[in-house]
């Protein structure tokens, strides 16, 4: 099955990928960003927010951004 | 009344659509631009290559080998230039697969938003897009909301400068900076830190959400490591000299030019014990000693400035001092020798006058 996965964690990325049938949105949080916490992330499914045992079906467009981004000030040259 | 409103929100929702869709070419047209530059830079490094190929062949075949371990050398030194540029081409010609989103996504994109936020405004007339967070408390420090302001004709410049800015609704600067209205946005311009590279992309797809909250998520986060001001020192006291924050108790204020001062930047009057800032502090030529511009007086000799301890002892400065005491000096042994001569020319009259009686 193959679900839209866009991760704004670091660089950002948004790609097709393939998962296993009846793979909940928390057992696909838990492969896609392991050692992470659920809380530090928004987690969006088709734009909305779900429960975790949500199960993802066909086409879905899951979205993950983090809660908590560092800004910097920028380094000069 | 209720479905014309809806009518019109939509008709609004499809126009903003549509004016982000075309900005979205404009930026993806830059990005071609840029890649199109890259590739005549590029050319041009091929060019050279062939250049010094034929060159090269045309020393061999007429035997020129002094020119052509020249022409050697010079290939050799382009070697390395050649392949930074192949190797910075692959990278950005690689880095382009950002494809375009269609009227629909933009559309759910502004559905969303306005599910997550709520506040959304959209202005068709000056074409910008914002949103305005909660109010935002940092480590205790209350910042205010801040709204976040994307000029839709700004997205193309994405390359070149800051699409967006981000206006403090209720600022609480810092008190050394006024333009810092929170530890990461100063002059309006958020430094995006870890998520520069995500922003960029989330606007490069037209993940227009996707942007905000990650805009939102950074203005919601304290980085302690890298803040234009930093917490703890927000309501302290810049350095007018050094530029450096201190607590308003450690702060020191110079009468004379009216700033606050560090207390490395400061020091104070040796005769008047006044708090001088090192500019405003001038040392006295007798002494060394630092003193404030109203404790100077003038030397009446030579006009320069000492301190009023100095100048107690009238008011010349040493040098004028010694010279005048020199001459006094002189004038006393002048005065000395006089008396001296007059003495010695008396006792030989005296002597005369008693040689004379005898005889």
């Amino acid at each position: 099955m193959r679900i839209l996965f866009v991760n704004n964690l670091g660089a950002g990325f948004a790609d097709y990928v393939n998962i296993a049938d009846n793979t909940t949105i928390e057992q696909f949080f838990a492969i896609k960003m392991q050692d992470q916490h659920e809380a530090d992330y928004l987690i969006r499914v088709n734009r909305m927010p779900v429960p975790k045992d949500y199960i993802l079906q066909e086409g879905d467009r899951v979205t993950i951004t983090p809660t908590k981004i560092e800004g910097a000030r920028p380094v000069m040259a | 009344m209720r479905k014309e409103n809806f009518m019109k929100k939509q008709k609004n929702l499809i126009r903003l659509s549509n004016l982000l869709l075309d900005s979205l070419n404009e930026l993806k047209k830059a990005r071609l631009q840029q890649i199109q530059t890259m590739m005549d830079d590029f050319n041009v490094k091929c060019s050279e290559a062939t250049k010094d190929s034929n060159l090269f062949r045309t020393a061999v075949e007429k035997g020129w080998l002094i020119g052509a371990d020249d022409i050697r050398s010079k290939i050799s030194r382009n070697i390395n230039d050649f392949s930074y540029h192949l190797q910075r081409f692959k990278e950005f010609i690689n880095a382009d697969e950002t494809s375009l989103p269609n009227f629909s996504d933009i559309y759910a994109e502004l559905l969303q938003m306005e599910q997550e936020f709520g506040d959304v405004k959209f202005d068709l007339e000056g074409k910008f897009l914002s949103v305005t967070t909660d109010p935002i408390t940092l480590e205790g420090i209350p910042l205010g909301p801040f709204e976040v302001s994307l000029p839709i004709n700004r997205i193309s410049k994405l390359y070149s400068d800051s699409p967006y800015r981000v206006i403090a609704l209720k600022p609480n600067p810092a008190s050394c900076n006024e333009s810092v209205t929170h530890p990461h946005v100063s002059d309006e311009m958020l430094c995006e830190g870890e998520g520069h590279v995500a922003i960029r992309i989330a606007l490069e797809q037209g993940r227009i959400c996707d942007f905000f909250t990650m805009i939102v998520n950074i203005l919601q986060t304290y980085n302690p490591s890298s803040p234009h001001v930093a917490l703890d020192e927000w309501d302290g006291i810049s350095c007018y000299d050094c530029g450096c924050t201190v607590d308003k108790e450690n702060a020191y204020y110079c009468s004379s030019c009216e700033r606050d001062f560090c207390e490395c930047c400061t020091s104070y009057c040796h005769s008047c014990d006044e708090t001088i800032c090192l500019g405003c502090g001038t040392e006295c030529p007798d002494c060394g000693e630092l003193v404030c511009e109203s404790c100077l007086i003038e030397c009446s000799q030579c006009g320069s400035r000492l301190c009023r301890c100095c100048a107690e002892e009238g008011d010349l400065c040493s040098e004028c001092r010694d010279i005048a005491e020199d001459n006094e000096n002189v004038e006393q042994t002048k005065t000395d020798n006089e008396k001296e001569n007059k003495n010695e020319k008396q006792d030989k009259c005296s002597k005369k006058r008693k040689a004379n009686a005898k005889v």
